[in-house]
């Protein structure tokens, strides 16, 4: 016979006090209003990034004074103008938008082939496979794995030392826009699997058997019913794809070598090169409002529902 | 496999008015073997149920036939046609599925248009077929309505008609109605028997549920391990089981372990505990006498009474006390422990429930069958 008194587990016994303690400060009628005070820290967490956009909106609204280097007291759009009309930025930004566009289009592309092969797979030998490549990425960290690419696509690098035993190159493979965009479809793919994932799981591979047995073969399988039916995971994806690509700071940088700077670069230079915290500011808060309009316009077009986040609502 | 053999197939498969022709069809797994050497054909038009519990391998053959998985060794006709080279989308098979696996961004017109669609079927006569086949569903005018607006039961019937539109020579049901609470499953049985009769189009439904099969079916296969055990129509399935398996898996049976005394013309001499019993030898089997047999007893075929007057007109009568009552609404079964039977039950379904009455337990019964339903296999 064992004795009841040692056989619950300490941890146990902890969750026990903790739960009489709640039960002390939180009584059951105030149950109601638990998951308020659950969503409490993350609401904190969020807001306080809130205070410091306020601080940057007031800064935004000063002009660095060149003679004494220190913000001027009076309040200006001045910063505005300069970053909506020097070329300098309006190339800069036109870059990143193109960018983002243009990486979100070949992101998805690529990476629905892989969401899907991951989904649908028999063999649990390929699916382990596929999760593992698709997760080293994220243990190397960008600024190591923008480096990789230097040590393949230099000048000196790998990709043209085996060229020139062919007798072909040098090319000059990196520091353009190419090479940039190429870094950052790298970058995002295994966002796009992720947000892709869940979505091709949702669809049944009897819903696709059925498509085949009613006259579709694969491609018009993937057509009219495969893709309609990923859309929530598809605009998912964009959406992450897209705003990660215009604010990614490290792959333009270490890819680009300074000659194709996405916005991030520029916003870092203000502020940590030139010091013009102004500029820099006004800088950052022209594209937060771009990017957010793009990603409202997106889901203006295809239906807010299509996140999935609205429960049954829209489908 | 020489060019003149599948061409003298095709055409005695069209003499004969064969539908689908299954031939000698084994599909092995690494570690099991799903259908062992299976050949049955079916002629046109005909309702055929493939019976059996999970595992038996009806599924593996059913998605063989359509086309989702291709048999290790073995040839599949359709329509004359040998389809081993034929993809599941060239195929001209209707299938509706267990979840029914309708398109839930479609409406239930485009539903039903999508077989039409992908089949380039005329654009301008789709519309009016897609209308006649709602009708012939009896979900007239809901073509605007989106799938999860639908009740289960009229889902249903969206699957149905998606799966008739385009004229299949074939359609396949891969326990559709599993799902169903009983009362519409047993509504969506007459329906789809009623829709199959009227288009008489070929059917293989694939189900565990015996009673779906003996309504609905004009043949039964039934399949256990992979082997088709019995081929016939529900009746014959029903009163003549070709062995221990199928007396087993369709019917209430209680089986009895006896002693084989003597057999002839088809009837055994049994010997269970004290008590000696007449029994029809079943199917082909021999029996030895001497040697240990069961004899399978369906609760259906047995008859309970207070007296025996009551049961006159049955070959066998004896004596037992009722030993559990199991009232299940329109019937009661009774388990009655024979005197001489030692431990063994035989159970009897009350046949007469306008009486609203039942025997207690402990009651002192007569129970009565008669010999041909006594159905005895070698051990």
């Amino acid at each position: 016979m064992r004795h009841y008194s040692t056989a619950y587990p300490l941890s146990w016994r902890i969750f026990d006090a903790v739960e009489a303690l709640a039960k002390r400060v939180w009584p059951a009628r105030f149950a109601p209003w638990l998951p308020y005070l659950l969503l409490l820290p993350a609401l904190l967490v969020t807001g306080l990034l809130v205070i410091g956009l306020i601080e940057i909106a007031d800064s935004s609204l000063h002009v660095l004074d060149k003679a004494t280097f220190r913000s001027s007291e009076s309040y200006s759009l001045e910063n505005f103008e300069r970053a909506l009309t020097a070329s300098l930025f309006r190339n800069i930004g036109l870059r990143s938008f193109l960018g983002a566009i243009l990486v979100t289009a070949v992101t998805l592309v690529l990476a629905f082939p892989y969401a899907y092969v991951l989904v649908r797979t028999e063999s649990p030998i390929l699916r382990k496979l596929l999760l593992i490549v698709l997760f080293l990425p994220f243990f190397i960290g960008q600024v190591v794995r923008a480096y990789g690419w230097l040590i393949i696509l230099g000048n000196e690098g790998i990709l043209n030392t085996s060229l020139s035993f062919l007798g072909i190159g040098p090319f000059r493979l990196l520091f353009n826009y190419w090479a940039v965009l190429f870094g950052l479809v790298q970058t995002m793919i295994p966002f796009a699997v992720l947000m892709l994932a869940p979505a091709l799981t949702a669809i049944p591979k009897e819903t696709e058997r059925a498509a085949e047995s009613l006259g579709a073969n694969w491609i018009r399988t993937f057509q009219y019913v495969v893709i309609p039916l990923a859309r929530p995971g598809m605009v998912g994806a964009a959406i992450v794809v897209f705003t990660l690509t215009l604010t990614d700071f490290a792959i333009p940088a270490v890819l680009g070598g300074g000659s194709n700077d996405f916005i991030a670069n520029a916003i870092y230079d203000q502020f940590f090169r030139t010091s013009d915290a102004g500029l820099g500011s006004a800088l950052t808060l022209l594209l937060i409002i771009a990017g957010s309009a793009a990603v409202g316009v997106a889901l203006l077009l295809v239906g807010i529902g299509t996140l999935g986040l609205a429960g049954h609502d829209d489908d | 496999m020489g060019e003149a053999v599948t061409t003298s197939a095709t055409r005695t498969d069209a003499v004969r008015n064969i539908a689908v022709s299954v031939r000698r069809v084994s599909m092995a797994y690494p570690a099991v073997l799903a259908v062992d050497d299976v050949s049955f054909e079916l002629a046109k038009g005909s309702f055929l149920t493939i019976l059996g519990p999970s595992g038996s391998g009806k599924t593996t053959l059913l998605q063989m036939i359509a086309g989702f998985q291709a048999p290790t060794s073995g040839e599949i006709v359709i329509a004359g046609q040998p389809v081993q080279s034929v993809p599941a989308y060239q195929r001209s098979i209707g299938m509706v599925f267990q979840r029914l696996a309708l398109f839930p961004h479609l409406t239930v017109a485009e539903n039903v248009a999508f077989p039409l669609r992908m089949r380039r079927f005329d654009a301008r006569t789709i519309p009016g077929r897609v209308e006649r086949y709602l009708d012939l569903v009896r979900l007239p005018g809901l073509g605007n309505r989106r799938i999860q607006q639908l009740s289960g039961g009229q889902q249903q019937r969206v699957a149905i008609a998606r799966a008739l539109v385009f004229e299949p020579d074939l359609l396949l049901l891969d326990e559709p109605l599993a799902s169903l609470d009983r009362k519409l499953r047993e509504e969506m049985q007459l329906e789809f028997r009623r829709i199959q009769r009227e288009l008489s189009v070929t059917t293989i439904n694939v189900t565990h549920d015996q009673r779906e099969a003996l309504i609905m079916s004009d043949e039964i296969i039934v399949m256990d391990r992979g082997r088709i055990q019995q081929m016939d129509r529900p009746q014959r399935t029903y009163r003549q089981p070709a062995n221990r398996f199928v007396a087993g898996f369709i019917g209430l049976t209680a089986f009895l372990p006896v002693e084989v005394r003597s057999v002839r013309e088809g009837v055994a001499r049994l010997r269970i505990g004290g008590a000696e019993l007449q029994g029809t030898v079943a199917g082909d089997d021999t029996l030895l006498p001497g040697g240990a047999a069961e004899a399978a007893l369906r609760a259906e075929q047995v008859r309970v009474a207070t007296t025996g007057a009551g049961l006159r007109n049955l070959d066998t009568v004896l004596e037992g006390r009722v030993e559990d009552v199991i009232f299940e609404g329109e019937r009661i079964v009774y388990e009655v422990l024979v005197d001489g039977f030692n431990e063994h039950r035989v159970r009897a379904f009350d046949h007469d429930p306008a009486l609203h009455a039942e025997y207690p337990i402990g009651a002192h019964v007569f129970v009565g069958w008669n010999v041909r339903d006594l159905l005895v296999f070698p051990a």
